[in-house]
């Protein structure tokens, strides 16, 4: 110790020394010149390709990288977070499958700066200095065909815990578009940890709104479709993102009355905040000739740590049964989500890393794109493991002390999710859509998995009944509806199935079930009125379809069904308003219409 | 002539004379009217808890609506300064930051870090607290918050300026009279 003080001791007597004017005793001194670490020549090019596009203003870092100056207000900052690999964010550990954009500094970049602050953060000469980074001002594709923007911007607390917030945006469109490239503008970008659009072709998410255009919130969020129509694009935004637009032929489809949800993650600042999103939109002539998928492995039901358990093990493992072209890949866990890794076990047994995490944080979640399609052929098994940390050792763990936590939707509840954007490959068109093929193995899948799961029998019977195999998809509603006997969606749906299997007597207590447990819910009174009507118990359908009428004013369907019953029980003037009214709101209305002549000859026969 | 290695010299110390004399002018730190202010004697037998804040460092923002709840918390026995430690920002900068921030406490500039060094601080968001009789007591993180740049708990759990503040107004010893921060160094803004 006593030495190495005097060593100190006498190095600073001599950088003391030559401040007046020795630089030959130095060079004499110094026996291998390693030349002195400069920002212009050494660090610049690193900071500008990697930490600029952020650290700019009117981007997501807090504070611009973009000048000497800058760089040097938060030298020693900026060689603490590149050492631990804080920054940049990029989670992945190296892997022989490349994604796109890898926000990685090397080795030898991180060596550089710890070296370049260590030796007093030196400019250096200026003719060594790169050109500044150009960035595109505004939107990076160029205008927008069409912009939408929240209809109500949100405020943010200064203080308490993230916030999830949902924005929906109605696409005011009258036809059918083909995206080609969605940009997500987030508003205040330094308070949105990232973005994420879903499509909802239904209009379910409005419902959950308290005010029109206000949103709503939530982490996670769940659409219910009526028809197959799967999830197509993953549509993210994180700090630093440059929209891509999608691969030749592979344009998203959007219809006239679709939404789209921003599933947006906050971060209180300190002091309030106004964000209101906006996303702008790109068009093609081009509808899509290629059809991706996103596939889910997921296996929540098995997530019920106990509090203290350190490595909690979660898999999943599914069977590709066609040939798919890998593009992308979104790990989802919460804050107990310690290692995340998934992979590839190809027909003749190589594996291949798809992606790992090794110390996940939920704050930097994205989605990963690979350079290259990755090809999985048929009877390749793509498996995930998760492992999960609810000790006190884990600081993001969100219950102090540790608590036994269980799969769900709210931030503190935990998840096991993998998104796989796959392109089928190699089918044959003439045995239907591949993508039904995919979905439907997938639901077998889960029900096997976990023959108590609810969801997986609901999606199974679903999948069953998009593929014309009614018998099939009733006994998975039943299997469902045994799950849960008060779920009024299963309910309904099996109840819908048996009608439409001809078993309307067999529908009715399913039906009435549904209606009972949602009083406001459309579908199930709607369903119960034709059920009760095919058995010609017209007194009894008429109320379901009045209230039918109530819930959706606007529906040509219950108009004609309501004045089919009313002409049936001898009430002409009303049903003929009835199929007038269906005809205004729908002139194509064929029930209405067939009905209105019957009605009209019945009446001139008179 | 003079040898010019001589010449080169006595340039050199005289530009360290220089040096020297404008740090000393800057020595005190300064209110936002530019008048030198001595925290300790202002604080007149309170306690006095001086919070050193980077405008350009989230987490030090993020931080403002725990200090201005901690001044609030322990205004009869503790006097709250914030301190802004980088020389390039000017009055009004500041002015505004804690307008935006909603801050209701003191503000002084400390362009030379003479506060910073005499209360061991070297990184934003860090408290220095100083007794009755002006000994400092306790300089580091206001709690555990952050575990690292970019990663923060759910909320903290440990609480070392309010446990501080406590001690050093029951007269008691502090339990870690130093626990260094996360956020953004000082020393980057010499």
């Amino acid at each position: 110790m006593k030495l190495r003080r005097i060593h100190v001791a006498t190095l600073s007597a001599l950088t003391a020394l030559s401040l007046c004017g020795a630089p030959l005793a130095r060079t004499q001194n110094s026996p291998s010149p390693t030349p002195q670490v400069t920002f212009n020549r050494d660090i610049a090019p690193v900071i500008f390709h990697s930490c600029s596009m952020c650290h700019r203003p009117g981007e997501a870092a807090p504070f611009s990288l973009l000048t000497y100056s800058d760089v040097k207000r938060h030298a020693r900052q900026i060689a603490d977070v590149t050492r631990a690999r804080t920054m940049p964010p990029w989670l992945p550990e190296p892997q022989p499958l490349k994604f796109a954009d890898e926000l990685r500094l090397t080795a030898t970049e991180i060596s550089l700066i710890q070296r370049w602050v260590d030796d007093g953060a030196v400019e250096g000469a200026a003719s060594d200095l790169p050109p500044a980074p150009k960035f595109v001002e505004g939107w990076q594709l160029g205008q927008p065909d069409l912009i939408l923007k929240a209809a109500k911007p949100l405020t943010l607390p200064p203080q308490g815990t993230d916030t999830y917030w949902n924005f929906i945006f109605p696409v005011p469109i009258q036809e059918t578009k083909w995206v080609k490239a969605v940009e997500i503008r987030p508003g205040d970008k330094r308070y949105v940890h990232h973005a994420n659009i879903l499509v909802d072709r239904y209009g379910a998410s409005r419902k959950r709104e308290a005010v029109p255009g206000t949103g709503f919130g939530g982490m996670e969020i769940r659409i219910e479709s009526q028809v197959f129509d799967p999830d197509s694009h993953l549509l993210f935004w994180k700090p630093g993102t440059v929209p891509v637009p999608e691969p030749e032929g592979m344009a998203l489809r959007l219809d006239k009355g679709t939404d789209l949800i921003l599933n947006t993650h906050l971060q209180p600042s300190g002091k309030t905040e106004i964000i209101q999103p906006s996303i702008g939109l790109y068009f093609t002539s081009q509808p899509a000739t290629k059809l991706p998928m996103l596939l889910q492995l997921e296996n929540d039901a098995k997530l019920d740590i106990p509090a203290g358990e350190k490595d909690f093990v979660v898999t999943d493992d599914f069977t590709l049964p066609i040939d798919v072209d890998l593009m992308a890949i979104y790990p989802h866990a919460h804050y107990l989500g310690k290692d995340i890794q998934a992979f590839a076990t190809l027909p003749d047994g190589t594996k291949k890393t798809l992606i790992h995490i090794p110390n996940w944080n939920l704050n930097w979640q994205a989605v990963y794109r690979y350079a290259e399609p990755v090809r999985l052929p048929r009877g390749t098994t793509v498996s995930l493991r998760y492992t999960y940390d609810n000790s006190e050792d884990n600081p993001l763990n969100p219950n102090h002390p540790p608590e036994r936590v269980v799969g769900g939707n709210r931030s503190s509840d935990e998840m096991c999710h993998l998104w796989l954007q796959v392109l089928p490959v190699n089918f044959d068109s003439t045995k239907g859509d591949p993508r039904m093929m995919l979905q439907e193995a997938l639901a077998r899948h889960n029900v096997q998995k976990n023959p108590a799961d609810f969801e997986a029998h609901y999606n199974l019977a679903a999948m069953l009944q998009a593929r014309d195999q009614l018998d099939a998809a009733i006994a998975e509603y039943e299997a469902a509806v045994k799950l849960r006997p008060n779920d009024a969606t299963a309910n309904n749906a099996l109840g819908a199935a048996l009608v439409a299997a001809g078993h309307p007597d067999q529908a009715i207590p399913y039906l009435r079930a549904a209606s009972n447990n949602h009083p406001d819910y459309f579908d199930a009174h709607y369903n119960l009125g034709i059920a009760l009507a095919t058995q010609n118990d017209f007194s009894a359908a008429l109320p379901e379809f009045r209230l039918a009428l109530r819930l959706q004013p606007h529906d040509a369907g219950v108009e004609a069904n309501l004045g089919a019953v009313l002409a049936q029980i001898g009430q002409y003037a009303e049903a003929k308003s009835h199929f007038e009214r269906a005809l205004q709101i729908d002139p194509n209305q064929e029930l209405a219409k067939e009905n209105l002549e019957a009605l009209q000859r019945q009446m001139t026969s008179h | 002539m003079a040898s010019p290695p001589r010449n080169r010299c006595s340039a050199g110390f005289l530009l360290t004379v220089l040096l020297a004399l404008s740090a000393m002018a800057q020595q005190s730190a300064l209110d936002l009217d530019g008048k030198p202010v001595d925290p300790l004697k202002a604080a007149k037998g309170k306690i006095a808890v001086l919070v050193f804040l980077r405008r350009d460092c989230p987490v030090s923002s993020r931080y403002a609506p725990t200090i201005q709840a901690l001044a609030r918390k322990f205004s009869d026995t503790a006097t709250f300064w914030l301190v802004d430690p980088d020389k390039n920002d000017s009055p009004s900068d500041i002015r505004a930051y804690l307008d935006q921030y909603q801050y209701h406490l003191p503000a002084l500039r400390d362009p030379a870090h003479a506060l910073a060094k005499s209360a061991h601080v070297q990184i934003t968001p860090e408290a220095a607290v100083f007794n009755r009789a002006g000994q400092l007591v306790y300089d580091g993180r206001i709690d555990d918050w952050f575990i690292e740049v970019g990663r923060s708990r759910p909320a903290p759990t440990t609480h070392e300026l309010e446990d501080a503040i406590r001690a050093a107004a029951a007269g008691q010893p502090v339990a870690r009279s130093e626990v260094r921060g996360v956020g953004c160094y000082l020393s980057d803004l010499e």
